[in-house]
């Protein structure tokens, strides 16, 4: 990498097409919510907590951590979540992994365990249990929700959130890491269950659930790193897929699997890093899956992590396991 | 037409439930559409009060055809088929123009699974597949639940699944998703059963004709190493074929980086160090020079080799 990140020498030196427009990106995150009126806010309403815990993430890498008022976040976080532990995507929703995890991930960012337990006695152990429930004792592997549909996503979120709350004992770690030896494929990359064909977005669950149990010695790494390398395009972007056109989410998929393996140099970073770049609103904020389509939370949080891997200057580092601060995994996981 | 049902003589004993947003902050007010936010009004009290009946299976469809991303809705629609023994067949017959206006929703397709599992017959699955995959012939959702018939209804040696999969890839050969299928159904779905030499040859002889027509695609490359080494057969017995592909002799002529990466491993296995180091040396200045990195790597490796040998 080539890219300066000394002191004083930040982001004003850089060439224009190098410019990551912060205070753009972080009024755009902060005007999400104040969108009520548009037909894509109801549509994506089973999405509101993930995307709050995008928007919050983003904010944080971008160093403006208080842009969205703690209080708030914490009032409609709270609001979410079930008597039995689990959270839902909004009032109303039904309770379910993704957002179980979303919940965690925003409380553990807020430092906010002690205004859970305020909140629900007990709040973190039933968080813990309603997770430990969903997993299957055959397999090791998780459901989403009650209508049980498995992906080895649901198993990564599992012990992403029973790690930040300090909780993997209540769960079968070794199932758990049979389950996902056993959605290896034949090109050394991993899918949603067995026999699933191999995606980026798969590898990173797989590899970040294997770190989190200690087990990357199972993986083979040579050939999963030559893999995820091999997503790179000429145009420098990532795909997730073999004769798959990029997309800058997978900036943050296959670079995260990377860098758990050590392999990130494998791959183009300047290449890289002007791609996501280009894929950026540079009068309205956000990022875009490819250069000149419509921006969203989710392209703009993985790819401000995708930079942060890069070590973009001036952006907070990136934890690849969680797609959290380090300093608050560092804070959760004492390590 | 957008449907109401405040003036609706079916639903006159309903009030509908608010949303209850928990707090009265800005971040957890959600604003509807008028048509959307009284549906969820019915919703939320036909659920309260456990209704399952007609009515609301017309409710849940209705919503669905707003909102089809809210699972909530699809849970209860679940629930409530099997609590009034409503039409399976019906179901079905529902489902496949919604799954068509909704390509990349997936409680969809768990939906689906439930219902043609309690059927207990894949019967006009693969007609309905066919007419998913014309709209998107790499769709994940697709592609996961066809192994999922494939697994449920034991159709692994019926013969029209490896035709519907060799057809799947002639029109596109790039068709990753159709190349993991022709996998699962010949070696991945098997539980380690070995599969025998004529397979073996067939499948190695499928590939090569594939890498053919587009030397460059890595799908079948990932499928013929895969393979070979499934058989445990030496990767030698690729060299001939990755050199039709990649001459180092005429560099100018080589066609297939593909084919360069796997004859570095040849040659190294070989210990042809030289050849090696140059086939990788190829790849990482000229042929795939974005993974120059990479390609140091494997070349360091070879002095490894060098220097324990």
């Amino acid at each position: 990498m080539s890219l300066v990140s000394g002191p004083g020498r930040g982001m004003t030196a850089m060439p224009a097409e190098m410019q990551l427009y912060v205070d753009r990106h972080v009024r755009y995150i902060q005007s999400l919510d104040t969108r009520k009126d548009e037909l894509e806010y109801w549509l994506t309403e089973h999405l509101r907590l993930n995307g709050l815990y995008w928007g919050l993430t983003a904010l944080h890498l971008l160093g403006h951590p208080d842009a969205l008022a703690r209080e708030g976040v914490l009032a409609f976080v709270f609001s979410c979540l079930h008597e039995d532990g689990g959270f839902g995507a909004a009032p109303g929703h039904d309770a379910h992994m993704l957002y179980t995890v979303s919940g965690v991930q925003i409380l553990a960012t807020l430092d906010a365990f002690d205004e859970l337990e305020e909140r629900m006695k007990g709040g973190r152990q039933k968080i813990g249990q309603y997770i430990a429930n969903l997993q299957d004792p055959d397999t090791g592997t998780f459901a989403g929700d009650e209508w049980g549909e498995q992906d080895t996503r649901f198993l990564y979120g599992a012990l992403n959130a029973l790690s930040l709350m300090g909780l993997l004992h209540l769960v079968d770690i070794e199932k758990a890491v049979q389950h996902i030896q056993s959605c290896a494929n034949f090109d050394g990359a991993y899918g949603t269950s067995p026999g699933a064909e191999s995606h980026s977005g798969q590898v990173f669950t797989c590899v970040a659930a294997l770190t989190i149990a200690g087990r990357l010695d199972l993986v083979n790494q040579e050939k999963l790193g030559a893999w995820l390398s091999e997503r790179q395009l000429k145009n420098g972007g990532l795909n997730g897929r073999p004769e798959k056109k990029e997309d800058v989410c997978y900036s943050w998929w296959v670079m995260s699997s990377m860098a758990m393996l050590n392999k990130l140099h494998w791959i183009d970073g300047e290449k890289l890093t002007k791609f996501i770049l280009q894929c950026q609103d540079p009068e309205l904020g956000g990022l875009a899956d490819r250069p000149g389509d419509m921006v969203d939370v989710f392209h703009t949080v993985f790819g401000i992590a995708g930079l942060s891997l890069l070590k973009y200057p001036g952006l907070v580092e990136v934890d690849p396991v969680y797609c959290m601060p380090r300093a608050v995994t560092r804070r959760c996981l004492g390590k | 037409m957008p449907k109401y049902y405040h003036d609706d003589p079916a639903w006159s004993d309903i009030d509908p439930l608010p949303q209850d947003d928990g707090t009265l902050h800005p971040l957890a007010a959600i604003a509807y559409t008028e048509e959307y936010s009284e549906a969820m009004g019915y919703l939320r009290a036909v659920m309260a009060k456990n209704e399952f009946s007609e009515r609301v299976l017309g409710l849940t469809e209705h919503i669905i055809s707003m909102n089809p991303a809210h699972y909530t809705v699809w849970l209860y629609r679940a629930k409530t088929l099997s609590q009034i023994n409503a039409s399976l067949r019906d179901e079905i017959a529902w489902l496949n123009p919604t799954a068509l206006k909704h390509l990349k929703n997936y409680q969809i397709w768990h939906h689906r699974q439930t219902i043609i599992d309690a059927l207990d017959s894949p019967d006009g699955e693969a007609d309905f597949i066919a007419t998913m995959l014309e709209q998107d012939a790499k769709n994940y959702h697709v592609w996961s639940y066809r192994q999922w018939l494939v697994k449920r209804f034991g159709l692994f040696d019926d013969e029209e699944e490896l035709r519907w999969t060799e057809s799947m890839i002639e029109s596109d050969v790039r068709n990753n998703s159709a190349w993991n299928h022709r996998w699962f159904l010949v070696v991945g779905g098997r539980d380690g059963q070995a599969i025998g030499e004529d397979v073996v040859a067939r499948e190695i002889d499928y590939a090569k004709r594939a890498v053919r027509k587009a030397p460059q695609n890595q799908c079948p490359w990932n499928y013929l190493k895969g393979i070979v080494r499934h058989a445990q057969l030496p990767i030698s017995t690729l060299k001939d074929f990755a050199l039709e592909f990649a001459d180092m002799r005429r560099p100018d002529d080589i066609y297939s980086s593909h084919a360069l990466d796997l004859l570095a491993d040849i040659y190294a296995e070989q210990e042809s160090k030289e050849e090696a180091e140059r086939a990788l040396h190829l790849l990482a200045t000229r042929f795939d020079p974005i993974r120059a990195h990479y390609w140091n790597y494997r070349k360091s490796l070879l002095e490894q080799a060098g220097t324990a040998a």
